[in-house]
């Protein structure tokens, strides 16, 4: 489903990268650096940068606190909003002019590819943390009310991350595949509709993929 | 008609009825909603977040009508 990929070059003569591939690079280098530059300058009274820094790390805890607790917020806090800063970079790594005009940079998240292997991570990390928690009675949830509930149950378990990976993934190739129509029709001006309306479905479908996420979590964790 | 003339006006189907079955329900929904936080502005908090979850799981099923558009629209030769 969907377009396939140009490959660029490949590494060690089997690894294929795309252009999703180096803009995942540029936005991790980009995450890093902001992390390290914050980290080196930690002051007990913060300046303007460490400020709004601090603001979104509050925001983002008041965020999972109020699905998860604050006891269970703050342990997988790492995860969670790791998922939730890598997933609104890419997000909005589709809106820079150029990104998805050419096949050497595009919004990574408008790929299945990308998306899949998000849902497969958060469906790892639910199936870990879930018999951490409580290690005897984990598979006992499977079978709950009644026996005959285990296939449905199991199938429940492969659509989590298959829907989640789903929505992210037709969103943000559906702008993107908008904006581009929108382009071939009336190069400027016409693209700016959908822009403006893209600046905020792109920060929502990172809240509502994080906010299921906890919501799975909450529920295997209980 | 050709094959693509199909397969065209069957993506248009495909879309335009995975457009208004969840329009109806987001509407249905974000009424109850306005409503009970008119009713009672307290937990306004509380039921915007469900509200959120609630739209975007119907807006899957939009996404979805759009993904096999594209799909059966790039089959057209």
């Amino acid at each position: 489903m969907g377009e396939k990929s140009e490959v660029l070059f490949k590494i060690f003569g089997f690894l294929d990268v795309t252009g999703e591939v180096v803009t995942m690079w540029i936005i991790l280098a980009v995450i890093t650096v902001l992390s390290l530059v914050v980290k080196k300058n930690l002051k007990e009274r913060p300046g303007k940068f460490q400020n709004i820094i601090e603001t979104g790390v509050e925001y983002l805890d008041n965020f999972f606190s109020d699905t998860l607790g604050k006891k269970k917020a703050r342990k997988y806090f790492t995860f969670l909003s790791s998922l939730f800063i890598f997933i609104i970079f890419s997000n909005y790594s589709g809106l820079i002019p150029g990104v998805g005009l050419t096949e050497y940079v595009k919004a990574p998240t408008a790929s299945l590819s990308v998306t899949l292997g998000l849902g497969i991570v958060t469906f790892v990390f639910l199936q870990i943390s879930g018999i951490k928690h409580n290690t005897k009675h984990y598979f006992k949830r499977f079978v709950s009310p009644m026996f005959f509930m285990l296939p449905l149950m199991l199938l429940d378990e492969i659509i989590k991350p298959a829907s989640l990976a789903l929505r992210l993934y037709g969103n943000i190739f559906g702008e993107e595949t908008v904006t581009e129509e929108l382009y071939h029709i009336l190069p400027i001006g016409a693209p700016v509709v959908m822009m403006v309306l893209s600046l905020l479905f792109c920060a929502l479908q990172a809240i509502v993929f994080t906010m299921l996420v906890s919501i799975y979590l909450d529920e295997v964790t209980e | 008609m050709t094959n693509s003339a199909i397969i065209a006006i069957a993506a248009a189907i495909a879309i335009a009825i995975s457009t208004l079955g969840p329009a109806i329900g987001q509407g249905m929904t974000a009424k109850a909603a306005m409503e009970s936080i008119a009713r009672q502005p307290d937990s306004a908090k509380d039921i915007r977040s469900t509200l959120i979850i609630s739209l975007a799981l119907m807006e899957a099923l939009t996404i979805y009508g759009l993904l096999i558009a594209f799909m059966l629209v790039s089959k057209i030769a």
